[in-house]
């Protein structure tokens, strides 16, 4: 399959947020987007996914040479899209084990039905593999979850869904090293000819344990230069300032959001 | 009398309509007032029940009860309920009015305890009707305490009006409300609940929270909660949080593929399940929770 966002410009508010974002993902590859705090990258994440608060102003998202841009959240993704998201929602009352179980009946055909204890295999397995402890299934959704915690649950919910294209949002934000070692491989484990990956962060650390394909550096919403596992090495030494200076790009919106909440070496 | 599957097999039933009385359990039943003995859990089932005189309920010094009363009716009916705590009597009550058709219920409720004694209402209202529910509970014995935890779902184009009123008639008494409201469809839940605490009633707390979703555009929610407190040293408080269902909870629903409706459900059912863990029969349980559920999702 393949993702493709052409030209998109996209708005939250009145503010333009994307600016003809151009990026084209096909199955079996892994693309590393790595940018400034405030430059768009989760905003990017969340309108693949149809969030309803970001408004496309012109440009296209494509599945499969298909404009998804009309379909509706939920089924953008039984259309095999995923948003590991960078802060995910906590849902009281509602167990890890009823929601995992509706995602899956949900796409499922009208005359399948689930094979529960396969189901409850499946689940113990990769609630095993993420370390995410016993009881999982009967704990509120991300209810009380340590930051960890609540990652590991994204890519244990990742791994029950199998999807097309993936997004992980800052997935190796509050994780510590071994944490980000286990979720590395837990993603690597899931990587096939089936698989887009789209990996968002601003440490090379998380590129250690998943190899991307592509680096691609975002600037004040659109990607602004595309390379390999070189790139990232330079972006951890000497931050963007080099990749604005080369492109010539002003920093005319020192926006307070951007100050110090990112320790990524600048 | 056709009582409800979920209660053809609890002992200690005590059921009534308006030619019959069966009584299954250890209570003497005179001019409909009842009186308890032996025993600690009674199921109390109304079939179009619609006596002129009230039902009244008598507890007796150091009773520990509780009571599961389920009102069933398919034409309209008006009744008043009383319940009379000696002291330390620790008693919990459960309601719940089902009907199958359209139908309209006043119900007056009033509670009177002694001292030390505790009263825990669990109101589980999911009614097919309109509802007009006065619930009083007079606080009429030193150090005696009341709880008050009510669900209500409403659907259709019911209306549901509900008073609560506590009165705080003695020192170093304590109320406890918490509502959980859910309109759905065209509904209107409108509440009033209040307390008193009337002067020289020191050392009483008075606490109450109200909490509701609207599910559709055309559903409505109304709390005027109130306090009147004629004394100084006392603590009280209330809290509301009445809105919309969690936009981010539902799209993080939706951005696992759950259809808006399966979402909805699900939210509204977890929002549900601090109230429904309370109801310690598990056939009580599962009645309420199908109910709701069937509400829920036909309109979620
Ligand atoms: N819900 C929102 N409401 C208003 N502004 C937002 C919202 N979400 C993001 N923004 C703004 O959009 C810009 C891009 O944010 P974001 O996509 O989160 O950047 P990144 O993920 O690259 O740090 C920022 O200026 C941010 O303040
Ligand atoms: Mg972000």
């Amino acid at each position: 399959m393949t993702l493709e966002i052409k030209d998109l410009f996209v708005s939250i508010e009145n503010n333009l947020i994307l600016n003809g974002l151009n990026l084209k993902v096909n199955g079996g590859e892994t693309h590393a987007i790595m940018g400034p705090n405030g430059t768009g990258k989760s905003t990017l994440a969340q309108v693949c996914m149809g969030h309803p608060s970001y408004k496309v102003e012109s440009g296209d998202i494509l599945l499969d040479g298909e404009s998804i841009l009309d379909k509706s959240v939920d089924e953008r993704s039984r259309l095999g899209i995923f948003l590991a998201m960078q802060n995910p929602i906590e849902v009281p009352g509602v167990t890890n084990f009823d929601f995992i179980k509706a995602a899956i009946q949900t796409r499922m055909k009208k005359d399948e039905h689930l094979r529960i204890g396969r189901f409850i295999l499946k689940f113990e397995k990769a609630s095993q593999d993420l370390k995410m402890g016993q009881g999982l299934a009967h704990r509120f959704l991300n209810q009380g979850f340590s930051g960890g915690e609540k990652k590991r649950n994204e890519i244990l919910q990742m791994k029950m869904l199998n999807p097309a294209f993936a997004f992980l949002d800052e997935i190796d934000s509050g994780l510590d090293v071994d944490a980000l070692k286990l979720v590395g491989q837990n993603v690597t484990e899931l990587k096939s000819q089936d698989l887009g990956l789209i990996l968002i962060t601003h440490y090379q650390r998380l590129l250690d344990y998943i190899t991307p394909d592509y680096v691609h550096i975002m600037i004040n919403g659109k990607i602004v230069k595309t390379g390999n596992l070189e790139l990232i090495k330079r972006i951890d030494q000497e931050g963007y300032d080099w990749v604005k200076k080369e492109l010539g790009i002003e920093d005319e919106d020192k926006k307070p959001y951007s100050l110090g909440t990112c320790p990524s070496k600048h | 009398m056709k009582i409800l599957e979920f209660l053809k097999d609890k002992e200690n039933l005590i059921a009534f309509d308006n030619s019959t009385t069966i009584n299954r359990a250890d209570v003497s039943i005179k001019n409909n007032s009842l009186t308890f003995k032996k025993g600690n859990e009674f199921f109390v089932f109304l079939d179009n029940y619609d006596a002129y005189n009230e039902l009244e309920f008598n507890f007796h010094s150091q009773q520990k009860i509780k009571l599961f009363i389920i009102v069933y009716q398919n034409k309209s009916i008006k009744m008043d309920y009383s319940f009379n705590l000696d002291d330390s009597v620790e008693l919990e009550v459960f309601t719940n009015f089902v009907s199958r058709r359209k139908t309209n219920n006043i119900s007056n409720f009033i509670y009177n305890l002694k001292e030390n004694s505790s009263l825990k209402l669990l109101n589980a209202i999911t009614f097919n009707g309109n509802l007009d529910l006065n619930c009083t509970v007079n606080l009429d014995g030193e150090k005696s305490e009341a709880t008050i935890d009510l669900l209500n779902i409403g659907g259709f184009s019911n209306k549901h009006k509900v008073r609560q009123d506590v009165n705080h008639q003695s020192k170093y008494t304590e109320s406890y409300i918490n509502n959980w409201l859910i309109s759905l469809d065209n509904s209107v839940l409108d509440y009033s609940v209040s307390g008193f605490i009337e002067k020289g009633k020191e050392f009483s707390k008075c606490f109450q929270s109200n909490k509701g979703i609207m599910l559709s555009d055309s559903s409505q929610i109304a709390v005027e909660p109130k306090l009147y407190i004629d004394e100084y040293n006392v603590e009280a408080g209330h809290g509301a949080a009445i809105g919309q269902i969690d936009e981010l909870q539902l799209y993080y629903l939706l951005s696992r593929g759950l259809s808006e409706t399966e979402a909805k459900s699900l939210i509204i059912s977890g929002y549900t399940l601090p109230f429904i863990d309370k109801i310690s029969d598990e056939d009580i349980r599962r009645h309420v929770t199908s109910q709701s559920s069937r509400l829920i999702r036909r309109k979620a």
